[in-house]
């Protein structure tokens, strides 16, 4: 207990004084954790401003966020050539830098990082792994990671992951996330690994040996993607597989939209207790979010900061507005390729200027997210976003997992495609009427044939890893 | 003198059995209907054990270099420390439990700057200073119970004492030079009475490793291994320290009685905890103990907590799917 609170200390102190934390005594805090659940079966009452940081007084928060800025923007001005241009072009001072002075700094795109990621890497950091985002959104960005980050990601989300039941001693965790997203994978084993948990990481390999892991296997928790959890759903379906034919407890999803009605199946199919659906990105780990029970997307302020800007200004957006959600991960949990205001070009709605009432109300939150802002579609004056027609093409009678479309505007109406057979037993007025009660004018209905369907819209679940047992 | 002994060998008795059996079993009361606010992250665990150890063996020293002025602020943050912590769950009203803790402490300075002069005034003394003892002895064995300490680490926090407790009284003296130096001033860490020419005590310390292995025992196995601990603390705690001034003299100048209670309570604890784990197996742990029936569930809802420790924060989801 004693120890407990000087390793706590020490990690406080090593955040104040704005230096790389020691991972080894964030290791051994994991473990403390692990006691404290075996002792007392949960942990103790303050552990939601343990995980969640103190953060329910404005004025604390606005203040951690200063320190955070300023700290990451002096050390990207020694650090980083291209923030040490970046910063001088804009004519700030980057240890005053003040939140409300951050406009005068471009955001950083996708882009940037694509064509020059040498100018990004800090002089001060040994380059251990690098990371490829997975290029569904164009040409992959590739990032290199530090040891240091490394340790301290697989740390950081052991301890909140245990603390918050996420992740016990006793639990298989099965991945299929893309090879390539070393970052990810390294994430899920070193959690593991620290929890005392085992972890199965497979892949986007063929679904019915993902569900053998996930039966025989004794899997518990499974890591994956919206599209491949679907992919799953309808080959436990064709299986004759239900919710005791599986240990799981939990899956956890990201990188693309859950829809409710793909959510719903999976709870029905696996008889999980819980299905988190959480964001995150290769360039500004570990700033994450995570969805309440009300369905709002809690961004973790504990590591970075988070702004919300209007679309078309670029402004900070107003209450109910869409916004590009822009990141700035701080130092000392981001090292070897930090960036400084990525604009993620995700997609939110602001919630109404109100207090929060979800279960993390102490956190800020927006509304879910949308899609990626370079794929809205402006039809009959109104934004149509991905994640409409994701849940609009989901939710068919068909129930055709995962959903694939391609949507379009010609002359301002909305143009869709989809399979023959997600459409099947519906007349076109069925079809109309029904994505008219999903808020789509669909004025243009075109089938293409099933065979053709993957080419419609590429998903993560197409990144298919092969195996020989697949093949024999 | 030998009528001296004898009288002062049944009065130190009377005192250590008394406070031995009040103490314990007004912890094990508490045990059984408090629960006490935790941090969220810590369990208590062996290593804990060194800490305390160390803190016990600078302890005493500080006592005796302290100018009695900074002794006196010292215990009084010391006691106001264990009585909030350990008795904010059970008095809700903050208001009422801080003028509670006040009244104890002023009311103690109070009587040993004024009332010494008489047996009576000592008597009045030792009866309060005694109360403020008993509730921190009973309020920190049951944070550190509570905290997850176990009975494996109360024996062996016992038999380290046991010898700490004999260097400390018998090679070096220091044990003696505190007795002596502690009475008669403000907050005495002792439970004790005094009767005549005779002032009889028992260490804060020592009721607290008392408490700490009952209430430890009964959480590990229940009410019987309770009992037995009781047992063993008075006989081995109490009586034998009590009488072995017959045998041993151990009797300074004003017959105030300065026995190495831990030299024989230590021993005869990690005897009893071998004992008790042979025959019970495991200890149950404190959510095991919780869900058992040795609790009365209808306990004294905890009050929200002091400030958490400042730690760090941590990513909102540990494996994310991390994409672009």
């Amino acid at each position: 207990m004693f120890e407990t609170g000087i390793r706590q200390l020490r990690l406080a102190l090593g955040m104040v004084g704005g230096k790389r934390l020691n991972t080894r005594n964030l290791a051994r805090l994991v473990g403390d954790a692990l006691a404290t659940l075996q002792e007392f079966g949960e942990p103790g009452a303050d552990v939601q401003q343990l995980v969640d940081g103190p953060f329910a007084d404005p004025e604390a928060r606005d203040h951690l966020a200063t320190r955070g800025i300023q700290r990451t923007a002096a050390r990207l001005a020694q650090q980083s050539p291209f923030y040490q241009r970046r910063f001088a072009a804009a004519g700030i001072t980057p240890g005053k830098l003040k939140l409300d002075e951050l406009g005068a700094i471009p955001v950083t795109v996708k882009s940037e990082l694509v064509e020059r990621p040498a100018e990004f890497r800090c002089a001060d950091t040994e380059v251990h792994l690098t990371t490829r985002t997975t290029g569904t959104t164009g040409k992959p960005a590739e990032v290199w990671l530090s040891k240091y980050e490394i340790d301290l990601w697989a740390g950081l989300g052991a301890l909140s992951a245990v603390l918050r039941d996420e992740l016990r001693p006793t639990d298989i965790m099965q991945v299929h996330s893309s090879s390539r997203a070393t970052a990810a994978v390294h994430l899920d084993v070193g959690s593991c690994r620290l929890a005392g948990a085992g972890c199965r990481v497979l892949g986007i390999v063929p679904p019915d040996s993902a569900l053998d892991g996930l039966t025989a296997g004794g899997a518990t928790i499974m890591a994956t993607y919206p599209s491949y959890l679907a992919e799953l759903v309808v080959a436990a379906r064709r299986r004759g597989l239900g919710p005791d034919d599986f240990p799981l407890r939990r899956i956890q999803v990201g990188g693309e939209v859950l829809s409710p009605s793909l959510k719903k199946a999976a709870y029905a199919q696996f008889g999980v207790e819980s299905i988190s659906d959480s964001f995150g990105m290769t360039e500004v780990i570990p700033v994450t979010a995570r969805t309440c029970g009300q369905g709002h997307l809690h961004h973790d302020i504990n590591t970075g900061y988070v702004e919300y800007l209007d679309l078309d200004t670029g402004e900070p957006a107003r209450p109910g507005a869409l916004a590009t959600v822009v990141i700035t991960p701080f130092f000392p949990y981001r090292d070897c390729m930090p960036v400084f205001r990525y604009d993620t070009r995700d997609v939110v709605r602001l919630l109404p200027d109100e207090p929060l009432t979800c279960e993390v109300s102490a956190l800020p939150a927006c509304g879910p997210l949308l899609g990626k802002a370079d794929h809205l579609l402006r039809a009959g004056g109104e934004v149509v976003t991905g994640r409409q027609l994701t849940e609009a093409v989901e939710a068919l009678p068909s129930e055709p997992w995962p959903g694939r479309y391609r949507a379009s505007v010609h002359g301002g109406r909305l143009r869709l495609a989809l399979p023959t057979s997600a459409v099947a037993g519906l007349s076109e007025a069925d079809a109309r009427a029904h994505f008219a009660a999903h808020g789509l004018d669909v004025a243009e209905l075109t089938l293409v044939p099933d065979s053709e369907a993957v080419g419609l819209r590429p998903l993560r679940t197409d990144l298919h890893e092969l195996t020989f047992a697949a093949g024999a | 003198m030998a009528d001296d002994l004898v009288f002062t060998t049944v009065f130190e008795l009377f005192v250590a059995v008394g406070g031995t059996v009040v103490t314990t079993v007004l912890a094990l009361f508490y045990l059984r209907r408090v629960r006490l606010e935790r941090p969220a992250v810590g369990v208590f665990n062996g290593r804990d054990i060194a800490v305390l150890l160390c803190v016990l063996a600078l302890l005493p020293t500080l006592y005796v270099v302290l100018a009695h002025w900074a002794l006196t602020t010292f215990l009084a943050i010391t006691f106001m420390a264990s009585l909030s912590i350990g008795y904010r769950p059970v008095v809700r009203n903050q208001g009422l439990l801080w003028a509670g803790i006040g009244l104890l402490l002023g009311a103690n300075i109070w009587m040993a700057r004024t009332m010494l002069g008489t047996v009576l005034g000592w008597q009045l003394y030792w009866v309060e200073t005694s109360v403020i003892v008993v509730l921190g002895a009973c309020a920190v064995a049951n944070l550190y119970v509570q905290g997850g300490m176990r009975l494996k680490h109360v024996a062996r926090f016992a038999l380290l004492l046991a010898v700490y407790d004999l260097v400390f009284t018998a090679v070096t003296p220091l044990t003696n030079e505190l007795a002596q130096d502690f009475l008669g001033y403000p907050l005495d860490p002792s439970f004790g009475f005094r009767l005549g020419l005779f002032n009889a005590t028992l260490g804060l310390g020592d009721l607290l490793i008392y408490s700490l292995f009952v209430a430890a025992a009964f959480k590990a196995y229940g009410r019987s291994a309770a009992r037995f601990a009781m047992v063993v603390v008075v006989v081995f705690g109490a009586v034998i320290p009590a009488t072995a001034p017959l045998l041993i003299n151990f009797i300074d100048a004003r017959a105030d009685v300065v026995v190495p209670a831990q030299t024989f309570f230590g021993p005869g604890a990690f005897a009893a905890y071998l004992w008790l784990r042979h025959r019970y197996g495991r200890e149950r742990t404190m959510k095991e103990f919780l869900a058992s029936d040795d609790v009365v569930h209808a306990v004294v809802a905890a009050t929200p907590a002091v400030a958490v420790e400042p730690v760090p924060a941590a990513p909102a989801a540990a494996s994310a799917a991390i994409v672009d």
